[in-house]
């Protein structure tokens, strides 16, 4: 049996994708680091040194940033880029997340 | 627990039989953070909030599974060496040590859920029980032998 073709007609999606696209690449994303009486203070500079490749001195300096001020914006980054920093930081137990730039 | 050596991305510690013992028993409580405990941020109405949640949690419980597989791998070899020296030898990679150390955190940060999440700069204390005890003491230990293996990373690097 020959199957009917019917014209298709496609949704027009063009300009959905671009705006999605945009979002994802806008580096509109903080990475934040909070503040908790359990992670040792040592272990958090070694997590931002490992997590970000940062020298010591820039990793303690967002370290004692967490633990005097409460928080700590890490980065500023596209969505995809801050879900990344923000599972990785996660994997360690650290308490981050990912906020929108206001 | 000490670093004895270090040969560019290997180390090797010596262990008393009593440390390993208490070191296998405490890793025995992996994993103890529940996966929702994470939270990818706090802004609820954050565009794709709801799938970046679910994509965090999704790695976080391919990440336990995996480690939970090492971690039983590992203690299975532990259990089988032999004492030496009064003690034994534990000999990591720079990348196990890493995993060593999420782990322990997990049930350091675990421990401190599970205790009512103590804060000093609260005022909020723990209050010990024959049931919960055992995690305060889990907390300590995963924070000694973190310790250790920071260490062992400063001396290194």
């Amino acid at each position: 049996m020959a199957e009917t073709v019917e014209p298709v007609v496609m949704p027009d999606i063009e300009k959905e994708e671009q705006t999605g696209a945009e979002s994802e690449l806008d580096p509109g994303y903080l990475v934040i680091c909070w503040d908790d009486p359990v992670n040792l203070m040592a272990y958090v500079t070694h997590v931002f040194q490992v997590v970000f490749g940062w020298p010591k001195p820039k990793a303690e300096f967002h370290m004692l940033q967490v633990h005097n001020q409460g928080k700590s914006v890490l980065t500023r980054e596209s969505m995809e880029r801050a879900e990344h920093y923000v599972h990785q930081l996660h994997s360690y137990s650290l308490h981050a997340t990912m906020e929108r730039d206001a | 627990m000490k670093l004895i050596q270090r040969d560019g991305e290997s180390f090797l510690f010596h262990i008393s039989k009593r440390e390993k013992g208490l070191l296998l028993e405490v890793l025995k409580m992996y994993p103890l953070i529940p996966i929702a405990h994470h939270r990818v941020s706090r802004t609820t109405a954050a565009p794709r909030a709801v799938e970046s949640q679910k994509l965090l949690e999704s790695a976080l419980a391919d990440r336990t599974r995996e480690n939970k597989r090492q971690l039983l791998a590992m203690m299975t070899l532990e259990s089988r060496r032999q004492e030496a020296d009064g003690g034994h030898r534990l000999k990591f990679t720079a990348p196990q040590m890493e995993w060593l150390l999420q782990v322990l955190n997990d049930i350091r940060v675990g421990s401190w859920i599970i205790l009512g999440e103590p804060d000093g700069k609260k005022a909020k204390s723990i209050e010990l029980n024959d049931e919960n005890a055992r995690y305060y003491a889990a907390m300590e230990f995963c924070g000694l032998f973190q310790m250790t293996l920071l260490d062992a990373f400063q001396q290194s690097g």
